[in-house]
């Protein structure tokens, strides 16, 4: 069961920012949650947390309220500078365990733990202050983590990692998720979430627009992806109703299919303008499922 | 959950420099406080050179042997006078400047003229004024025919006992009095500068959390209410401490001055190591209490802003109302159980400055102590209850600063 997010509105003032929103998070997955910026990623993130009150709706864990379930079932990374700043890297992390009632000897031992996984040994006596934006973001990674919560909830994770690091906390995801834990991530960039996740709820202007697991959303969509490359006559595809041009890179192109367009007849139209080199019918990105739904309005 | 947040309030800020450095400037000062009488009195005798050489002309021929006894009468105390026939007045003049003399006294009652060649010395000035009084005075009781023993008469001053009736009779030196007075006064400066200092930190602690997002990290996991108790504990506690270090040190320093080191105690001390138990009790009750209820109201100015910057603005409301509430207690010094220290002891907002300065120095009755502590009890739950609500709205709005309406619409809510 897991998760279950019914029906939930927040208003703030006269804006508001989610309507109605309803999905759920099935145990043990990995969730995207997507949406372009101010789409209310994280009011709903919030009000899931209890941070903020819903004016309506309800969120569920199992089937009980979410916040029956206690301070330390859960684990949360705001978006940025979630820490003090004047606090050593050290202590704050053995603070952080020890607010989610993690006793104060294994908070410590797990924090000298996490700080040798994640190479910050040598900043660890150093105060928050002074480290660098990545080095703050995995301490942050860590303080939602570090007492081993069910369920994890991290707004923008990735947001000032290097690419190192980014692959470093993917695998630490993809083990905390094998270990049983649920999570639920948002992120701008997609090819991350393609990568992590199995579900995705996609979210514009306060409401949801597509929910449920990726794969299946992406094959709901249909091949209507078409890549042709060809040396001839680049304007043939002006002359076939219907067929949408996505982008024209160097060495292809790539096109979307409206509905009742044969790819056949493209390829005809192709073959006459000249040779063709490659004609790929795929599935959409996740980038391009994103743009499309929520592209114009965005 | 209290203790872990109370804890991280406390060690992050006890380690800081300013706290280190305000806490060695307060030792410094009551230190500085038992030694300084000392300190001065030595310079001032191994540099200042108090003794008064005076050349006088006295024209009347009867006023010099009245000076002379008024100077003799007062144990001379480094006090030489010489006496010069009128009409070598510039010969002395002269002397005065060659031999660095006091100055040449000229004399014609009632005219008297003081040449010097310091006229700025207003010490020295007084003196001789006092000195030229008193033969005066010597002079007229000869003229008017009165005896030594009718002179000594004519000058008794009256001995005031003033005695304390009611519950807690006794007799009250002026000496003890002042000391007393001096000593309270302090005491009251420190409840004061303690509650605008750490009610500040509060408010500052609070924008600080607020504007880095921590707050959401916390609120999601601690009850807004555990979280303002904590800073509010933590902060509190880290005054005491200070506290506890300015007392022991104050102690510390009257102790080494009663053992004598560093010469005899002066009678113009601030007898440090004579702070009573009971005032030392009631100085913690009305701190924690006054602390306790200014803190939670800056913890509350604290979550309406959403930058540390805009604190100084939200809480210079409440700065005022402390302000107002150290005149207070100041002015009911001279009465402590006058109209305005009667009313303004037993008010939340200025009873733990007036109440205490009361306690202090007079003998408020038990009725209106115990009427004191009890509102300023029940305006720290109220306050409490108050800031908590406002707390929990203010921490998670960002932007726009509510309005009043706002926070009480949202308090309804």
């Amino acid at each position: 069961m897991g998760l279950s997010v019914q029906n939930i509105t927040k208003r703030f003032r006269d804006v508001t920012a989610v309507k109605d929103l309803s999905f759920e998070v099935d145990r043990g997955r990995i969730l995207g949650f997507l949406g372009p910026n101010g789409a209310g990623k994280t009011t709903t993130m919030r009000m899931i947390l209890g941070i903020i009150k819903p004016d309506a709706g309800e969120v569920t864990w199992e089937g009980m309220p979410f916040l029956h379930w206690g301070r330390s079932f859960f684990g949360y990374l705001p978006e940025e500078r979630g820490l003090y700043p004047k606090m050593r890297l050290d202590e704050h992390l053995v603070f952080l365990a020890r607010i989610n009632g993690v006793p104060a000897r294994d908070a410590r031992q797990r924090a000298a733990q996490w700080i040798d996984r994640f190479g910050l040994g040598q900043y660890s006596h150093k105060r928050i202050e002074e480290l660098s934006k990545g080095n703050q973001q995995k301490v942050q990674v860590i303080g939602a983590l570090i007492h081993e919560p069910e369920l994890l909830i991290l707004d923008e994770p990735f947001s000032g990692l290097d690419p190192v690091n980014t692959a470093m906390l993917k695998d630490v995801l993809l083990e905390q998720n094998k270990a049983g834990r649920t999570i639920i991530f948002s992120s701008h960039r997609m090819d991350q979430v393609e990568e992590l996740c199995e579900d995705i709820v996609l979210i514009h202007k306060g409401q949801l627009v597509l929910a449920g697991n990726l794969r299946r959303i992406k094959s709901a969509m249909g091949r209507q992806i078409l890549r042709v490359a060809l040396e001839g006559d680049r304007d043939f595809w002006r002359r076939i109703p219907g067929l949408i041009l996505l982008g024209e890179r160097p060495d292809y192109f790539e096109f979307r299919l409206s509905a009742g367009v044969s790819p056949n007849v493209v390829l005809e139209a192709a073959m006459e303008a000249g040779q063709v080199i490659r004609f790929e019918l795929a599935e959409p990105s996740l980038d391009q499922i994103f743009i499309e739904r929520v592209g114009a309005g965005a | 959950m209290v203790p872990v947040i109370v804890k991280r309030d406390f060690t992050s800020r006890v380690r800081s420099t300013p706290y280190i450095v305000t806490t060695i400037i307060g030792v410094l000062v009551f230190v500085g406080l038992g030694f300084a009488p000392a300190v001065m009195q030595y310079f001032s005798a191994a540099f200042g050179d108090d003794s008064l050489k005076l050349l006088v002309v006295d024209y009347s021929g009867e006023f010099a042997p009245a000076l002379l006894e008024a100077a003799a009468e007062n144990g001379g105390q480094g006090v030489q006078l010489e006496t010069i026939p009128p009409g070598q007045e510039s010969a002395a003049y002269q002397r005065v400047l060659d031999e660095g003399l006091s100055g040449l006294l000229l004399v014609e009652p009632p005219e008297f003229a003081f040449l010097t060649p310091d006229a700025a010395d207003m010490a020295r000035n007084s003196r001789v004024q006092r000195l030229v009084n008193q033969g005066l005075v010597r002079l007229n009781a000869r003229q008017l025919g009165l005896s030594q023993d009718e002179l000594a008469r004519l000058f008794a001053s009256a001995d005031l006992k003033v005695r304390q009736i009611g519950a807690d009779s006794s007799e009250v030196s002026e000496e003890d009095f002042t000391a007393s007075a001096v000593l309270a006064y302090l005491m009251l400066f420190m409840i004061y500068m303690s509650l605008l200092l750490y009610g500040n930190m509060v408010a500052s602690g609070v924008a600080e959390e607020k504007s880095s997002r921590i707050m959401e990290v916390m609120i999601a996991k601690v009850k807004p209410t555990e979280l303002m108790a904590g800073k509010i504990l933590g902060i509190g506690a880290l005054a005491l401490l200070q506290f506890a270090i300015w007392v022991g040190a104050a102690l510390g320093t009257g102790a080494v001055r009663r053992a004598g080191w560093f010469g005899p105690a002066l009678d113009w001390e601030i007898p440090l190591g004579r702070i009573e138990p009971a005032l030392l009790a009631w100085f913690v009750v009305f701190f924690v209490l006054g602390f306790f209820f200014y803190a939670s109201i800056f913890a509350a100015g604290g979550a309406v802003v959403s930058r540390v910057e805009e604190v100084n603005q939200v809480v210079t409301v409440v700065t005022m109302v402390i302000v107002v509430g150290f005149l207070a207690a100041f002015m009911s010094f001279t009465n402590p159980n006058g109209r305005l220290a009667v009313i303004t002891s037993l008010l939340p907002f200025t009873s733990p400055m007036v109440m205490f300065a009361r306690l202090a120095l007079g003998n408020p009755p038990a009725v209106q102590t115990a009427l004191s502590v009890l509102l300023l009890l029940a305006a720290n739950i109220a306050g409490a209850w108050f800031s908590g609500r406002v707390y929990r709205i203010g921490v998670l709005l960002y932007g726009k600063r509510p309005t009043m309406r706002e926070i009480v619409r949202y308090m309804r809510g």
